[in-house]
């Protein structure tokens, strides 16, 4: 068991009262055994500071709902132990998206956004006949497409990117991860120049410089950089062909 | 506030592979400045095996007229290169800046070096090229005396341009290639070591000559 006072240094404001400034606000928690942020938060507002936002669901990095900067590292409050740092934490929201107060952001809008953009579902032309057996897929395609699908959207990813903290409208890792997808699934029944529309431009996969602090930060180990490069190359591909 | 079409101005006025061609001629661009990068250094480097072979190397260089072709080539090479690479630079430097000292990762930190290399090149390059070509044709002594009264600033640019090539390079790897960032990091950390010590080699060979000659 550890002895350790933790200092919280943790970033308020709240949009619905714009006159009190944003400031960063300390609190002072005994450490306990095996703590997580989340754990930490959860003390702090049950017992220093009941008007403390921040969000949570699953508490087991599933949903996605607690990122944060965390020491200015996009991390999940739930999987974060704070015994893997000093005594001093600085927690802020994530950037990029829509701040609801405190370290609660909105990424909902965000990634409804890129749903919507990217046109996120299955496009085909067949119709659907409930009473037969559905296709079959090699177990390779298969998993092809389960490993983009482990993002839980967290938006991790997008916070850690210059271009999405520099331009609005980049699609970012989570967007073209979504589109890998697709590419790859043999059920949709898009074509390269439809997926050009989408992605091939500097709001999608040409606007990424590279830097792959996407793939650093992301919380599910997701390999970015061969969704990105993957993307990028069918792309290059598909542009140059017309 | 969901925001999902094109933009009827945007699509209408504009080429939609715009996008697409600058990230080629970003790509191609570097690679042909990298390859003559290491290949110009190599060259240099002749300089260690003795001063007559180098000459002949520039004679030889000079003869074909490579150097006549080449010269112009490379720089319209790095004059396109300028050009697309303009625009990765954010409109707000600060918000990149600041997104920098955040995160405080590492591969977001060397773009801003990149940036900056790019600026002292671009200085550097030009007022080398223009003094090479008015002490035309290249010859191990007339190299010999500027290196030795120069010194430092060939230090300056090697470092620069092997600093910009390297993690150029790299990040044009990271973003097409199928390889692990860390195996293509350390192929190309090996590379530019051994570039950057030909390069230190071939500069001290020169200062000793300079020296000589005076």
């Amino acid at each position: 068991m550890s002895n350790r006072t933790l200092t919280f240094s943790v970033f308020r404001y709240n949009p619905a009262t714009p006159e009190i400034k944003p400031c960063m606000q300390s609190y002072q928690l005994k450490e306990a055994g095996g703590m997580t942020m989340f754990v930490a938060l959860t003390k702090i507002r049950e017992e220093q500071d009941p008007s403390l936002m921040f969000d949570f669901v699953c508490r087991a990095s599933i949903c996605g709902s607690c990122a944060m900067l965390i020491n200015g590292k996009p991390r999940l409050a739930c999987k974060t132990l704070t015994r893997d740092y000093g005594t001093k934490i600085t927690l802020m929201p994530l950037p990029v998206f829509k701040l609801i107060g405190d370290l609660s952001v909105d990424t909902g809008t965000w990634f409804r956004r890129l749903s919507v953009k990217t046109r996120a579902w299955v496009h085909t032309k067949k119709e659907f006949d409930p009473t037969v057996l559905e296709e079959r897929m090699d177990n390779a395609t298969a998993l092809e497409i389960y490993e983009p699908e482990r993002c839980i959207e967290c938006g991790c990813c997008i916070a850690g990117c210059a271009t999405a903290n520099i331009r609005e409208d980049f699609l970012g890792a989570a967007g073209l991860n979504r589109v890998a997808r697709f590419m790859v699934d043999p059920r949709d029944e898009r074509s390269e120049q439809e997926y050009f529309e989408i992605v091939g431009s500097d709001e999608g996969v040409f606007g990424c410089y590279g830097l792959m602090a996407c793939e650093d930060n992301c919380p599910t180990k997701l390999p970015l950089q061969y969704q990105l490069a993957f993307v990028r190359r069918k792309m290059a591909v598909a542009g140059l062909k017309r | 506030m969901l925001d999902t079409g094109i933009s009827p101005q945007r699509s209408m006025g504009r080429n939609p592979r715009i996008d697409l061609y600058l990230d080629l001629a970003q790509l191609i661009s570097g690679f042909l400045l990298v390859g003559f990068l290491w290949t110009h250094m190599v060259f240099v480097a002749t300089i260690i095996i003795g001063a007559d072979t180098f000459n002949s190397l520039a004679q030889f260089l000079d003869d074909y007229y490579l150097s006549y072709v080449g010269i112009p080539f490379i720089g319209l090479v790095a004059l396109i290169h300028v050009i697309v690479v303009v625009r990765r630079i954010p409109n707000r430097y600060q918000d990149y800046w600041r997104h920098a000292r955040t995160i405080m990762h590492f591969d977001t930190w060397t773009w801003i070096f990149q940036v900056v290399t790019a600026l002292g090149i671009a200085i550097l390059a030009s007022i080398h090229v223009f003094a090479v070509i008015m002490g035309w044709p290249i010859d191990a002594d007339t190299s010999a005396a500027r290196m030795h009264a120069f010194w430092w600033f060939y230090l300056v640019l090697l470092i620069l341009g092997e600093y910009h090539a390297g993690f150029g390079i790299y990040r044009q790897f990271v973003k097409w290639g199928w390889i692990k960032r860390k195996t293509i990091g350390f192929a190309l950390k090996s590379i530019t070591v051994i570039i950057v010590a030909l390069g230190l080699a071939a500069l001290w060979v020169f200062v000793q000559l300079g020296g000589a000659l005076r």
